[in-house]
């Protein structure tokens, strides 16, 4: 039981990483029907500079993290307008690979710049684990699911209670009614990538100590939140946020009790027999086609 | 003709000369590369290009067909029967495409259920489940190690050699490319290139629109299997390196560099995308980057291609060549028109809380004109919908000639003979009018992929008599003197009667045009009137949804009226347009009681 425990415990803190990448997916879907195919490299990035500033730099994490989430807010607004805007403006799908594009450039640029080499990050507030009972856990754990859950009631907050954040919401239910009522729309849309990236950034900066820096990182996480994010289904972030910790659960139970190597077959096997049974994902509503 | 035909025997003959000319062994070695390459991208450019579906996970099909070759013919040359034959080889590609296109099967039935980026991530996940399958399951695969010493290509006794075993993936290639131009010039071809543009539309003429799909995925990925096998053979070791999602992508990649959609764009991206590497040397350091770099390029400068400069060049040269040969003026006459009656009955729909529709019934006779007017609001395109299949009502029946049609999906719907016009048109692109009308005949078709892949004589004749009734169908509606143009090319009034032909293409007995006349000018509305009356004295019943209503009172035999999801009124246009509760609907209470 402790066992049990012990991993779905551990596996949560993996899934509060997957959810808050996947929220990324989902507030740009809601906005503007597509979505940054590489948000993983994003994650990457947000890692890698966090590993330069804290490990090579030796700034204290706490300045660290608002430094690395400007920065991908920041490349996320240029990434948008050079990558996604002139796509969608024109009613094309291929911003699936130009998206791409730009997660091939930052591999490879960072492969230049880092190297391939993986190196550790040692975790921001000790090693040593605390003992909830019998149950332990790793106070970067810890402050994983800490820091996924003041973000994302943060993020519920905005969404909800400002008028900006109304905003985002308007143009997701429609941008035309909402751009004649005065809303900004393009800059919402905008807005809404450079959020998604600072997730990311936010995401990459948890997640480095846990793993190693190294410019693959992102790939399977990326991979793995938009699993989630279909799952949940694209326009619940709420719904979201509790696949991806119930994945990370499921996750950590997978290679506990059978082993590490089948744990992501699983889990992509699974998010395309659930999109057979319901497209519209769990917790999505189901939408029929305007004629 | 003749030109194009002495241009395809040059390059045949310059590429059959490559190893001849070269010496060596590295040229040849490159070009079957390239040439299996180029199945592989062929196969993606049928799924992608011409039907409009992203696949980034191909190079999981090439796996398969790989893996099994290798595997199969490793395990039968032991055997002295086979080893001297060389059947084994044969018996191993073979099998590989069939595990290829059966792999297809299994992702395509989920993952078709949907669309654009959906699609290109759940088959990303595919492609990742593949090769690490590949990776994990040691036992059978080799795991990372691979599969080394698979068997050389043979025929018969004689052992290929990377010379002549070039010859034979050039003739199958040749082949390759010479399948996929019957496939997209077929009638199964021309439907498939507008799923891209439309699929609700696709959908309104009767084809089963996800059944399309599927067939046109597994032919796909049974393409890329069968370059697997061959890429087996070839090099003798394969391994999961092989079929990264990279590979994918470079797939993609090369679709969309040579020209998405054209018949040699696949080859001229996999050609490109392959030597280019090989011409700049420690590129491989910054593979990521050049190829990067190389989408983000193609995406800006060159949206439809190598082969799209080609053509846009060829374009402004034969732009005179539209009256086409064939016109023959033999009298078609167009099938007879048997209109059904309708009944709509106590049809309810809700949308969350708001009721769109409750208890309407409607009676449509045979061969009438019926006109549905109300308010903005009123229902109106929701029973169009409800009735042509695109929404499923609550409750309640819609019956032709007295039987209950139980429709469930739009191609069922018309498949009962009920067809639709769309308000907001739903063309499909650059495709040409006749193009439209072919696919609206779908339903009447008796030829399919089969005798497209072996360009049958029945196939041929059953074109040319479809060609000949479609071109009927246009004169009829007086637009047969832009047979040949583009739809984006159509002014909007000739657009909306491209919708009218595609649905009349079906034969249908039930017509239901929903907003004909939205966006036309005073003159078109007047030449719409003669269409929709010649229309119904060729038999066919008409529930016509309006808002002019110089049009409705015009052609109507009868009207209801719909306001608030309820039916307000019904009868003769002569009664509705006194009828105060109509008056009222429209214009308020207060013009009712004055």
């Amino acid at each position: 039981m402790y066992f049990f425990l012990q991993i779905a415990l551990s596996g949560i803190a993996t899934g509060a990483i997957y959810g808050l990448i996947a929220v990324g997916y989902s507030l740009t879907f809601m906005t503007t029907k597509a979505l940054n195919f590489a948000l993983g490299m994003w994650v990457m990035l947000g890692g890698m500079l966090t590993y330069s500033l804290n490990v090579q730099y030796g700034i204290h994490p706490l300045i660290v993290l608002p430094v690395v989430m400007v920065a991908l807010f920041a490349l996320g607004l240029v990434a948008e307008r050079f990558s996604v805007y002139p796509f969608l403006r024109a009613g094309s799908d291929v911003w699936v690979m130009s998206t791409l594009a730009v997660g091939f450039l930052m591999i490879d640029l960072a492969e230049i710049i880092w190297g391939r080499n993986p190196t550790p990050v040692p975790p921001f507030f000790g090693k040593d684990p605390v003992y909830l009972g019998q149950v332990s856990i790793l106070p970067q754990q810890l402050l994983i699911i800490a820091a996924a859950c003041v973000t994302f009631v943060g993020l519920d907050f905005f969404y909800r209670r400002t008028l900006p954040g109304k905003a985002f919401r308007a143009v997701s239910h429609s941008g035309d009614v909402s751009s004649l009522m005065g809303i900004n729309t393009r800059r919402i849309e905008a807005l809404s990538y450079a959020v998604a990236a600072a997730l990311a950034g936010i995401a990459g900066f948890l997640v480095v100590p846990l793993t190693l820096a190294e410019p693959q990182m992102g790939t399977v996480l990326g991979l793995k939140a938009f699993a989630i994010a279909i799952i949940a289904g694209l326009a619940a972030p709420r719904g979201i946020l509790i696949c991806g910790l119930l994945y990370g659960a499921f996750e950590g139970l997978v290679s506990g009790y059978l082993y590490t190597g089948i744990r992501d077959i699983v889990g992509f096997t699974i998010m395309i027999v659930a999109l057979y049974a319901r497209p519209e994902g769990i917790f999505g509503r189901r939408q029929e086609e305007r004629a | 003709m003749r030109d194009t035909r002495a241009l395809i025997l040059l390059i045949v003959t310059a590429l059959a000369a490559i190893p001849i000319i070269t010496g060596g062994t590295y040229y040849a070695f490159l070009g079957i590369i390239v040439f299996i390459y180029s199945i592989v991208a062929i196969g993606l450019n049928i799924l992608s290009g011409y039907a409009g579906q992203f696949s980034l996970g191909h190079a999981a099909f090439m796996a398969m067909g790989a893996y099994t070759t290798a595997l199969l013919t490793k395990a039968l040359a032991t055997i002295s029967f086979f080893a001297q034959t060389g059947l084994h080889i044969l018996l191993g590609v073979i099998c590989g495409t069939i595990v290829a296109a059966l792999s297809g099967i299994i992702l395509a039935v989920p993952a078709l259920r949907v669309r654009g980026p959906y699609l290109a991530m759940v088959t990303i996940a595919f492609g990742w489940v593949v090769w690490k399958i590949l990776q994990e399951w040691v036992s059978v695969t080799g795991g990372d190690l691979g599969i080394s010493s698979i068997p050389k290509p043979q025929i018969g006794v004689l052992r290929l050699e990377t010379r002549s075993f070039y010859y034979v993936v050039l003739a199958l290639f040749l082949a390759a490319l010479a399948l996929q131009v019957r496939l997209v010039r077929s009638q199964f071809g021309t439907r498939l290139r507008a799923v891209k543009y439309s699929e609700i539309a696709v959908a309104s003429v009767g084809i089963d629109v996800y059944r399309l799909k599927v067939i046109v995925f597994v032919i796909s990925a049974a393409f890329a299997g069968f370059g697997g096998t061959l890429f087996a053979h070839q090099q003798n070791y394969i391994s999961p390196d092989n079929f990264q999602f990279f590979s994918s992508v470079f797939f993609l990649l090369a679709v969309l560099f040579g020209g998405a959609g054209t018949i040699l764009g696949p080859v001229i991206g996999a050609g490109v995308l392959m030597l280019l590497p090989e011409m700049l040397h420690d590129f491989d350091k910054y593979r990521l980057i050049v190829y990067a770099c190389l989408i983000l390029l193609t995406l800006y400068f060159l949206p439809n291609g190598v082969m799209g400069l080609v053509t846009r060049r060829a374009k402004a040269q034969g732009a005179t060549d539209t009256q086409a040969s064939g016109d023959d003026q033999t009298a078609v006459v167009l099938p007879a028109v048997s209109g059904a009656e309708l009944q709509i009955e106590n049809v309810s729909r809700a949308f969350g809380g708001l009721i769109a529709l409750s208890d309407v019934s409607v009676r449509v006779a045979a061969g009438s004109i019926h006109a549905l007017i109300g308010p903005n609001g009123a229902g109106k395109t929701t029973l169009i919908n409800i009735v042509s299949g695109t929404y499923r009502a609550d409750s309640g029946r819609i019956n032709v000639d007295g039987a209950d049609a139980k429709i469930t999906s739009m191609h069922m719907a018309a498949r009962q003979g009920i067809v639709r016009t769309f308000q907001t048109l739903k063309l499909f692109g650059n495709m040409t009018v006749i193009e439209h009308v072919v696919v609206g005949k779908a339903r009447h078709s008796r030829v399919g992929l089969w005798d497209a892949l072996v360009n049958s004589r029945r196939g041929k004749e059953e074109d040319r008599r479809q060609l000949c009734e479609a071109k009927a169908l246009l004169r009829l509606l007086g637009i047969s003197h832009l047979e040949r143009t583009p739809a984006t090319a159509l002014a909007y009034g000739h657009r909306r009667l491209v919708e009218i032909a595609r649905a009349l293409a079906v034969e249908p007995r039930i017509l239901l045009l929903d907003e004909p006349a939205a966006g036309l000018v005073a003159e078109e509305i007047r030449a719409l009137a003669v269409v929709i009356r010649k229309l119904k004295s060729m038999g066919m019943t008409i529930l016509l949804v309006e808002h002019h209503m110089d049009l409705v009172l015009a052609v109507s035999d009868r009207i209801t009226v719909l306001d608030h999801g309820a039916v307000i009124a019904e009868g003769e246009p002569a009664d509705i347009r006194r009828n105060e509760r109509v008056i009222a609907a429209y214009l308020g209470p207060s013009h009712a009681a004055a």
